[in-house]
């Protein structure tokens, strides 16, 4: 089976996600894992799809040319063998908030610190909100940490960027709960 | 007396209104048995409902003192026979999985604490006030008994940190 990494964005309004997956559908593409959402005012969407038929990119030819005519921009990638497997990421999962006054350079030294010490961030969101006068920038980071590498480190790693961005930082585990 | 498999979704079995034990036997006694053993072979499981061993009656086992969350607030080891939620208090937000749905995990609401009517396994009628991590395990065993995965439960996606409010 080959697979495809499909991304897709566009001004958001209803129906794109039908325009598209019925697409896919007459493709005879599956869906396998997704996730869709608003991202500013456009609409993003990132696939991974599987097809039998499908080997190469070419055999997609036009096929999103109507949608490109629609407004939407598609961008398809072939997975090397095995890319769509999720490696296992064995760890303690945790959740990092951080926020501030929104200024340059947030994101960069938070994520730097994290991955010097191989924390695997697995999702991450960032939002402006606030007014126009007083903007404030918001940053959710979920990330799995490697074996030997405890939350109160992290913490104190994180108070110390805290000092220096002047932003507010804090961390806590999620333990999922198997039940 | 036997560690049973636990059935995964979509098996239909998953998906049934359980019906209530109308008399304590041999069986029933059997079936706690079975579902306190499956639950311990399975190490780090806190509960089991009878629907996820195949067997539509209402009746769930849950020890939540040997794992980490539970230690400090629970009633040991409890046999449920017919329970009932016949109270609740409080809401709170926790990544739930679940063995009959491996590989997925979602954020569930539930109750703080519940107040949960049941038989015990010596045919007692007992209430009993639980809290915290025992009070999730309880909604989400007893939940089973419903036909309810936490899948039906879920109150927000992974990754939907950011609440979309109408201004």
């Amino acid at each position: 089976m080959n697979y495809f990494a499909l991304t897709i964005i566009g001004r958001d309004h209803p129906g794109i996600v039908a325009k598209v997956t019925e697409t896919l559908f007459h493709l005879g593409c599956n869906i396998a894992d997704s996730s869709c959402t608003i991202l500013g005012g456009q609409f993003a969407m990132i696939l991974i799809l599987s097809n039998p038929g499908m080997h190469d990119q070419k055999d997609f030819e036009t096929t999103f040319a109507p949608l490109e005519a629609d407004g939407l921009s598609v961008f398809l990638r072939k997975l090397q063998p095995g890319g769509e497997t999720a490696p296992e990421i064995e760890g303690e999962i945790c959740m990092i908030s951080v926020y501030g006054s929104d200024k340059p350079g947030i994101v960069y030294p938070v994520a730097k610190e994290l991955g010097d010490r191989q924390i695997n961030i697995t999702d991450l969101n960032t939002k402006l909100v606030g007014s126009a006068q007083n903007p404030v920038y918001v940053m959710m980071i979920e990330a799995v940490l490697p074996a030997g590498l405890d939350i109160e480190e992290l913490s104190s790693v994180l108070n110390r960027l805290k000092k220096d961005l002047q932003v507010d930082i804090s961390v806590r585990t999620i333990t999922p709960v198997e039940l | 007396m036997a560690v049973k498999d636990i059935l995964l979704y979509p098996h239909p079995m998953l998906k049934v209104v359980c019906t209530p034990v109308e008399q304590l036997d041999d069986e029933v006694d059997a079936l706690i048995q079975d579902l306190i053993d499956t639950m311990v072979a399975a190490g780090h499981s806190v509960g089991v409902a009878a629907p996820q061993i195949g067997i539509t009656r209402r009746v769930v086992v849950a020890d939540v003192s040997h794992s980490k969350l539970g230690r400090n607030a629970n009633h040991g080891l409890l046999t449920m026979i017919n329970p009932a939620i016949i109270e609740q208090e409080g809401c709170t937000l926790s990544r739930e999985g679940c063995m009959s749905v491996p590989d997925y995990t979602g954020n569930v609401t539930r109750a703080e604490s519940v107040v949960v009517q049941f038989l015990d396994r010596d045919g007692s009628k007992r209430v009993i006030h639980a809290n915290g991590f025992e009070a999730i395990a309880l909604q989400h065993e007893i939940d089973h008994l419903d036909g309810l995965l936490f899948l039906d439960r879920v109150s927000s996606l992974k990754t939907d940190l950011f609440r979309r409010k109408k201004r």
